[in-house]
């Protein structure tokens, strides 16, 4: 029973940055109208934003949640860094292209390794580290309940749940968020109603890398940071939206819980006797997904037409 | 007489051609001039020739049939894995088999791969059947990775044969050789010049080959059916068409091609490893269709080439030390850089599909009865 407790314990841990990156992925997907390759190295860019920052701010006094007050700041960075990326990107790739969504699905790859092969012409491909000094499991948590929480997880849990109810907030209590709720649902009416769609367009790109970049910040905090990180739990993400149905960023968000969840579930099933072993989670993910489409093409949340 | 001139060649086909040839040339001077080893220049033809075919393959799917297939490095992937695990000497399974035989052992299991990627995904709409397709690669990635009783996980297979090892007569003219660029070994091997020779006039018959395959079906009334299919679906099927039939039968054939330049690759470069599964595989391959023009086979081939280019061209460029940049950053800037270039400025390719889908005899001039 602890070891269940302690498995959807990481899933929390885990569903948080998928829902973080799935986000995004989901407004890219329904405003732009395209499956956005570069948006896990959207990810690793805000990442790498943050542990440039972290080294100029961490020197800052006081702790949050248990981590120094510096790595907000730096967190906030990495997000500033990554949503003036991708505005860029959109304006200089994305908007003059006159093709459809393949080639547009296609150009992202293509951005995806100009991001890619930046971060590593700069960093290189070691591993490397927010320079915190990692603590041992909540002792409550530990003795009450047998389960291991640090600090950290707990801190990323927080996190991402505060800028997931920002979110909801900004979507639902103010004209900026009903203006993209309307864009997103159907762009043209949305332009004949005389919503500028264009603004609209790169306030959905701002938040959408900004939410990617926390993502990709908290990934490294959870292991370790390296240019590849982004990209490797890209199919998972695209799991988690396809899940939850393209086009809805509820959706998304129920789908990256299930699929974070899914994803540290997994040595359960070696526990009740099926070889899969953890290096097959990602892969679970996405034989998930593979069997939803099948059955839900428009995903568990998606519109049903 | 017709307007359009079957016969000649556009300025831009010149163009490219003399292009090509310029650079054969070059080559050749090099290794005249002591400069490039002839081993490597060898080399550097059978990767080429990989590249093609993997890139005809591809373009059998997403040229012909419109299927965005991002599994390449997997159909690839199990051709080389198929072929090493039964030759290898360093198979954990099997090991000593005859390459010619074991060529099939490949292809087998791309068959049905294909068939067990094919079947449920390619009812997904364009975008899904992508992303689906390499979740499915990755699995097969993450399979070979981890399941090292049987594929020698991250270590690899070494211990591959050449193609022509087991020839008698053949099978002594080797001696081992290094090649450095500017002191720092690049490339180890056993050469064998003979056998090193028939390799590249194995592959140069089988690029060959299916160059001809290729374009006999795709003037053919099944060729006609997938490019309905891929210009609009729906037509196809309300002409009675099975249209997923047909998609099937062209992801089954790519993937034997693709499947045919791994088993080419296992012996050739005489190591496989996980590492050559990453997605960074298919999507050079996806560059090469796309710069080539895609559904042009020549233009697959082109962009084959051009991608070993980019692949060994940014190593020479980097060992100069002139550029502040590593060779691997370099080479992902490169291609990125070309897909955006592509997408924007010449989204048909290099050499676009034209007279390709024509038979040269139903213009007037020909042999009318």
């Amino acid at each position: 029973m602890a070891q269940i407790l302690q498995y959807l314990a990481n899933g929390l841990v885990f569903s948080s940055i998928i829902i973080l990156g799935s986000i995004g992925l989901s407004l890219v997907y329904s405003i732009a109208d395209f499956a956005n390759f570069a948006h896990g190295d959207t990810m690793t860019l805000g990442a790498y934003g943050a542990f440039v920052a972290f080294g100029v701010f961490g020197g800052l006094g006081g702790t949050a949640l248990g981590l120094p007050i510096g790595f907000f700041l730096a967190l906030a960075v990495g997000m500033a860094l990554a949503a003036v990326v991708a505005v860029l990107t959109h304006l200089l790739v994305y908007k003059p292209l006159d093709t459809d969504s393949i080639g547009l699905l296609i150009t992202s790859i293509g951005v995806a390794f100009v991001y890619r092969a930046v971060l590593q012409a700069i960093f290189g491909t070691d591993f490397l580290q927010y320079d915190i000094s990692r603590s041992g499991p909540i002792p409550v948590l530990l003795e009450t309940l047998d389960v291991a929480v640090t600090q950290r997880d707990l801190a990323i849990i927080v996190s991402a749940a505060v800028l997931v109810v920002a979110l909801h907030l900004l979507l639902q209590r103010t004209t900026l968020g009903r203006k993209m709720r309307a864009t997103a649902d159907n762009p043209d009416l949305a332009r004949v109603s005389g919503i500028r769609t264009d603004r609209v367009i790169l306030v959905m790109w701002v938040v959408g890398s900004a939410l990617a970049a926390a993502g990709g910040v908290f990934l490294a905090l959870y292991s370790q940071l390296d240019p590849r990180i982004g990209f490797n739990i890209l199919l998972v993400v695209f799991a988690a939206v396809i899940l939850g149905g393209i086009g809805s960023v509820y959706g998304a968000m129920l789908g990256g819980l299930l699929i974070g969840m899914l994803h540290e579930l997994t040595p359960l099933l070696s526990d009740v006797g099926l070889p899969v072993s953890n290096a097959y989670a990602p892969a679970v993910a996405f034989v998930i997904m593979v069997a939803v489409l099948l059955v839900r093409p428009r995903g568990i949340a998606g519109d049903a037409s | 007489m017709s307007t359009l001139d079957v016969g000649g060649y556009s300025s831009r086909e010149k163009g490219v051609a003399g292009l090509l040839g310029a650079l054969a040339a070059l080559l050749l001077l090099a290794v005249l001039t002591g400069f490039l080893a002839p081993a490597y220049l060898l080399y550097l033809v059978g990767l080429s020739a990989m590249y093609m075919l993997l890139s005809m393959g591809l373009n059998v799917q997403w040229g012909y049939g419109g299927m965005i297939n991002f599994s390449v490095a997997a159909f690839f992937g199990l051709g080389a894995y198929g072929t090493a695990l039964l030759t290898a000497s360093g198979s954990p399974i099997a090991g000593g088999v005859s390459p010619v035989v074991a060529l099939f052992g490949g292809l087998g299991l791309a068959a049905v791969l294909a068939v067990i990627i094919g079947y449920p995904t390619l009812k997904l709409r364009d975008d899904y059947l992508a992303i689906a397709s390499l979740g499915l690669a990755e699995v097969v990635r993450i399979f070979i990775l981890n399941e090292s009783q049987w594929t020698a996980g991250s270590a690899g297979l070494t211990g591959i044969p050449l193609f022509f090892s087991d020839w008698p007569v053949l099978g002594d003219l080797t001696y081992p050789y290094v090649f450095y660029v500017g002191g720092t070994p690049l490339f180890y091997t056993t050469q064998s010049v003979v056998t090193s020779l028939l390799n590249v006039v194995l592959v140069t018959v089988i690029v060959a080959a299916v160059y001809l395959f290729l374009r006999r079906i795709h003037r053919s009334p099944w060729g006609r059916v997938l490019r309905t299919i891929r210009t609009d679906e729906d037509l196809a099927e309300t002409l009675g068409k099975n249209t997923f039939a047909f998609k099937m039968q062209a992801f089954v054939i790519g993937s034997l091609i693709m499947a045919l330049a791994g088993v080419f690759y296992s012996h050739l470069v005489l190591f496989v490893s996980p590492q050559d599964l990453q997605p960074i595989t298919t999507f050079y391959v996806w560059v090469a269709v796309i710069l080539g023009g895609t559904g042009s086979d020549r233009g697959a081939m082109l962009g084959g080439f051009t991608i070993v280019a980019i692949q060994q061209g940014t190593r020479f460029l980097t060992d100069t030390g002139a550029l502040p940049i590593g060779a691997a950053p370099l080479r992902l800037m490169l291609v990125g850089l070309l897909i955006i270039f592509i997408v924007r400025l010449r989204p048909e390719g290099i050499l676009p599909p034209e007279r390709e889908l024509i038979w040269p005899d139903s213009l007037g001039g020909g042999r009318d009865e």
